[in-house]
C-alpha cells in the first residue's frame, strides 16, 4: 500500500526498532542511503546496511537477516516484482520500499499489511483498480458444494441441479471474460518500464518534514536527481519540474543575511543553482577534452570524422579561444576567458545547431579549491561504483562510492573523477570505432551491435550502467551519422562480453532516439519473451530489465536470439500499430529510456 | 666484553617500540645471570686474595667487575619491568582474555602476575560507584555519541548485543551499533569505525 504520511507511517514506526537497509547499486540509491543514514544517526536508530546488486543478492541478504530483523527498508529495489512471493517472508516482516522502478507490481500496491511503498501517489502511476484485478471467488465454493451433494440425488435436488448447472455455466463464462479483461489490463500496465521520482528526493522530503534537513542532505538529493537525468531515466519535463522543487529548497537554505560583516566561512558548503554547460567534467579537465568526450557535442560535430574535427576547430576559432588555452587544464585557463565562457559558448553553439548546450543544474562550493557540479559528482560516483579494478567485489565498490559522497573523502572523489574521465574516453573511442567500422547492423525492427572480445577497454563495458551509457551515445552518434531515415527510429540492442572465462555476454536494449520521449522501455518484456521462445535459461538478476547475460560466447547463440527478438519486437510492433496510426504508435512505444530491469540470461553452450 | 648480553635484551625490547610483547628471552636472561655468577665468583676469590695477601692491584679489577654486576642487574630489572608494563597495557587493550599468540610470549611468572593484576583491577572496579561497579576500561576517550557506525572488514559470524538481538557480521556490511559493544571488535580489527 502507498504511504500517505511518511513521517507517521514510516519514520515513527522504525524509530524504536532495528532496521535492515537493503540498497541497490545505483547512484540514486546510494544518495538516498546516505540521507537515511544521517537521519538514523540523529535518532539513534540501529540499522544494518547491506548492498545488493541484483535479485539473488536481495534474496540471500533477506534470508540471512530475516531472523534478526522485522523491518526492512529497500532502496531502489523490490517495487516491480511480487516481493512476498519472491522472498516468502514471515507474517510479521514489514517492508518499506522506496523505489523508482515502475510499474509497481499490483500485489505490492494492494497488500495492506506487509508492504509499504514510500512513493507519491500522484506520481503518474496508473495503477489498475482493485476490482479489475482481484476478485473474491465465492462461486467456486457454491458449485463445488452442489457437485458434492449431487452424489446423493433426490427428486427435489435433481430439479434444483438443472438450474444450478445453468447458473454455473453462466458464472464460468463471466469469469472467463473477466479473466480475459484482467490479462489485457495487466499487460498494458506492465509492458513498459520507466522511472519515477528519485528516491533521494523522497527521503530528503522526509528529512524536511522532520526539519532535520541539512545542506549535505540537500546536495545528495540533488545528486540523486541528476543521476536520473544523466542516465536518461526521466523525461526532460520531469527533470525540470524536479529541479524547480530542489531550487526552492536551495534558496531556503541560502537565505541568510550574508554581508560584509557576517559572511560565512569559506569552508562552509554553498549550493547554488547554475545554468551551466552540458560538457561533462569540464571544470576538472581541459575544455578541449571535455568537448571531445561529451556525448552532446561529439555527436553534433561528428568528431569521429575529419570534417568533424575541422568543424570543431572552426567552432573554437569562432569563439576566439586560442588552442593553447583550450587544451590547458580548466583551472589554469586565463581568467579573462573563463569569465564569460558560458555565454560565449552558448552563442557560438547556437550557430552550429546545438540549441541546448546549457542545462539547469546545481553546483556546490566549499573550501577554496572545491567546486563541483552535480553531474561531475554523478559521473565520479558511477565510475567508482562500477570500477573494474581487480580484487574489488561489488560491495567493496559500493562502499567506496558511498564514502566518496562525504565531504571529508575528497581524495576518493578525485579518484572517481579520474576513473570517469577514462571511462568517457573509452566510450568515445568505442563509439568512433563502431561507427567507422559499421558494426551496427539493422536486424529489421531493431539495430544490433556486438563488441568483440579484443576491443580495447571492453572490460569497462561488462558493467550495466557503463554499457547503457555507451549504448545511448552510440545510438545518438548513429542517428547523427546515418542517412537512412528509417534507421533513425529504431531501438538499439547491444552485446558485450561480460566474463571471459565463463564466456558470458551482457546484452542491453534501449528505445529509439527521439526529442519527445517519455522514457518508457519495453525491452524487459521483449527479452523475456525471446528467452522463452528460444528456451534459453536466463538469469534475470539486475533490477533493471534491459540487460541480460548470455553465457554463450560464440555468435551462433546470439544469432539464435536475434531472430526470436525480431519476432517478438515485430510482433510487438504489429500489436501497437493496429491500435492507432503507425507513427503515433512508433513514437509511443519507442521512447528513449534506459533500462529499467536487467534480465541476465545464462545460456549453456 | 661484559654486559653485552644484557644490552641485547634491552635492544630487543627497544626494537618493538609500539608496545608489542616479544617472546620471553629465557636464554638471554640465563646467559646474563651466568655471566653475573661468573663475575661474582671471580670477584669473591679476588677479594679474598686481596684481603689475605694485601694485593692492592686487584682492587681495580674488583671495582670493574662490581660495576659490571650492577649494570647487569639494572639491565635485567629494566627488561623485566618493561615487559610487565607492556603486559599491563595488554589488559587495557584486549580485555581480560588475551589472545593465544600473546600468551605464548609470556613466561609462567608473567602469566601469574597478569592474573593477579586482573584480580586487583577487577576488585577496584567493583568498588567504584558505591558498590555498584564501573568498567573503567571502556571509553578510554570521551565518546561523542552513544552509537557509532562500523563497517565489517571480515566475516565474523553472529554477534549478540545487550538486548539479546543477534547481528550477522558479514564482510562489507555496515552497522549502527552501541559504542561499547563495538570497541572490542574494533581493537581486534574485525570492525572499522566509519567517520563521515
Amino acid at each position: 500500500m502507498f504511504i500517505t504520511d511518511i513521517r507517521k507511517e514510516f519514520y515513527d514506526v522504525v524509530t524504536n526498532q532495528r532496521v535492515a537497509l537493503l540498497v541497490a547499486a545505483d547512484i540514486d540509491a546510494v544518495c538516498a542511503c546516505k540521507i537515511l543514514q544521517v537521519l538514523f544517526h540523529c535518532d539513534q536508530v540501529q540499522y544494518t546496511l547491506v548492498p545488493v546488486a541484483g535479485w539473488q543478492d536481495l534474496s540471500t541478504a533477506f534470508l540471512e537477516h530475516k531472523e534478526q530483523f522485522q523491518y526492512f527498508v529497500l532502496l531502489n529495489c523490490g517495487a516491480n516484482v511480487d516481493l512476498l512471493e519472491m522472498l516468502q517472508p514471515d507474517d510479521d516482516s514489514v517492508f518499506f520500499i522506496c523505489d523508482t522502478h515502475r510499474p509497481v507490481d499490483v500485489v505490492n500496491v494492494y497488500n495492506d499489511s506487509q508492504i509499504k511503498l514510500l512513493i507519491k501517489q500522484d506520481d503518474d502511476l496508473g495503477v489498475p483498480s482493485y476490482d479489475e484485478i482481484f476478485r473474491d471467488d465465492e462461486e467456486d465454493g457454491d458449485s463445488g458444494n452442489e457437485s458434492d451433494e449431487g452424489s446423493e440425488p433426490s427428486g427435489k435436488r435433481r430439479r434444483f441441479e438443472e438450474g444450478a448447472v445453468e447458473r454455473r455455466i453462466e458464472r464460468q463464462r463471466a469469469k472467463r471474460e473477466w479473466e480475459g479483461r484482467r490479462r489485457e489490463i495487466l499487460f498494458d500496465y506492465e509492458q513498459y518500464e520507466y522511472h519515477g521520482t528519485s528516491a533521494a528526493m523522497m527521503l530528503f522530503e522526509l528529512a524536511w518534514v522532520l526539519t532535520k534537513d541539512t545542506k549535505d542532505m540537500l546536495w545528495w538529493a540533488v545528486i540523486g536527481l541528476t543521476d536520473q537525468w544523466v542516465h536518461d531515466k526521466i523525461t526532460h519535463m520531469k527533470y525540470v519540474t524536479d529541479v524547480a522543487t530542489m531550487q526552492r529548497h536551495v534558496s531556503r537554505h541560502n537565505h541568510r543575511n550574508e554581508d560584509e560583516e557576517n559572511s560565512l566561512s569559506i569552508d562552509c558548503m554553498r549550493i547554488s543553482f547554475e545554468y551551466d554547460l552540458r560538457l561533462t567534467l569540464y571544470q576538472h579537465w581541459s575544455l578541449y577534452e571535455s568537448i571531445c568526450n561529451s556525448c552532446y557535442t561529439s555527436c553534433h560535430f561528428k568528431l569521429w570524422t575529419l570534417n568533424g574535427q575541422k568543424k570543431l576547430q572552426e567552432f573554437l576559432a569562432d569563439m576566439g579561444l586560442p588552442l593553447k588555452q583550450v587544451r590547458q587544464k580548466f583551472h589554469s585557463m586565463d581568467m579573462a576567458i573563463k569569465g564569460n565562457l558560458r555565454d560565449v559558448i552558448e552563442e557560438s553553439s547556437n550557430k552550429y545547431g546545438m540549441k541546448d548546450i546549457r542545462v539547469q543544474t546545481f553546483g556546490v562550493h566549499f573550501g577554496f579549491k572545491n567546486r563541483f557540479l552535480a553531474s561531475d559528482m554523478v559521473h565520479a560516483t558511477a565510475a567508482l561504483l562500477e570500477s573494474t579494478e581487480k580484487d574489488d567485489s561489488a560491495s567493496d565498490n559500493f562502499l567506496k562510492a558511498l564514502d566518496s559522497l562525504s565531504r571529508g573523502n575528497l581524495d576518493r572523489l578525485h579518484l572517481g573523477i579520474d576513473l570517469a574521465k577514462k571511462k568517457l574516453m573509452a566510450i568515445q573511442q568505442t563509439v568512433a570505432s563502431c561507427i567507422c567500422t559499421n558494426l551496427i547492423v539493422s536486424q529489421g525492427p531493431f539495430l544490433y551491435c556486438y563488441l568483440m572480445e579484443g576491443t580495447p577497454d571492453v572490460k569497462l563495458f561488462s558493467k550495466p550502467m557503463a554499457l547503457i551509457l555507451l549504448c545511448k551515445y552510440l545510438l545518438k552518434a548513429f542517428v547523427h551519422s546515418t542517412r537512412n531515415k528509417r534507421c533513425k527510429l529504431l531501438p538499439l540492442v547491444m552485446a558485450a562480453p561480460k566474463d571471459v572465462e565463463k564466456g558470458s555476454v551482457i546484452v542491453v536494449g534501449i528505445p529509439p532516439e527521439s526529442e519527445t520521449s517519455d522514457k518508457k522501455n519495453f525491452f524487459g518484456r521483449a527479452f523475456e519473451k525471446a528467452a522463452e521462445s528460444t528456451s534459453s535459461r536466463t538469469l534475470h538478476d539486475h533490477f533493471d530489465t534491459s540487460s541480460k547475460i548470455d553465457l554463450s560466447s560464440s555468435n551462433a547463440a546470439l544469432q539464435t536470439l536475434r531472430p526470436s527478438l525480431r519476432q517478438t519486437l515485430g510482433g510487438g510492433l504489429l500489436f501497437i500499430s493496429s491500435a492507432a496510426s503507425v507513427l503515433e504508435a512508433l513514437s509511443f512505444c519507442f521512447v528513449i529510456s534506459c533500462l529499467n530491469r536487467f534480465f541476465v540470461c545464462c545460456w549453456r553452450m | 666484553m661484559f654486559c653485552e648480553k644484557a644490552i641485547e635484551l634491552i635492544r630487543e625490547l627497544h626494537r618493538m617500540s609500539d608496545g608489542q610483547l616479544p617472546a620471553f628471552n629465557e636464554d638471554g636472561l640465563r646467559q646474563v645471570l651466568q655471566e653475573m655468577e661468573a663475575l661474582y665468583d671471580q670477584n669473591q676469590s679476588d677479594v679474598n686474595e686481596a684481603k689475605a695477601e694485601g694485593r692492592s692491584d686487584l682492587i681495580a679489577s674488583i671495582k670493574l667487575r662490581h660495576c659490571c654486576l650492577l649494570r647487569n642487574q639494572r639491565c635485567v630489572t629494566a627488561y623485566l619491568y618493561d615487559r610487565l608494563l607492556r603486559i599491563r597495557a595488554l589488559r587495557w587493550e584486549y580485555g581480560s582474555v588475551l589472545p593465544a599468540n600473546v600468551r605464548f610470549h609470556m613466561c609462567a611468572e608473567e602469566v601469574q602476575w597478569f592474573s593477579q593484576y586482573k584480580k586487583s583491577l577487577a576488585s577496584f572496579m567493583r568498588s567504584l560507584g558505591g558498590g555498584e561497579g564501573l568498567d573503567i576500561t571502556q571509553d578510554m576517550k570521551p565518546p561523542k555519541s552513544l552509537y557509532i557506525e562500523v563497517r565489517c572488514l571480515k566475516d565474523h559470524g553472529e554477534f549478540e548485543i545487550d538486548d539479546g538481538t543477534v547481528i550477522l557480521l558479514k564482510k562489507n556490511s555496515q552497522h549502527f551499533l552501541p559504542r561499547w559493544k563495538c570497541e572490542q571488535l574494533i581493537r581486534q580489527g574485525v570492525l572499522e569505525h566509519v567517520m563521515s
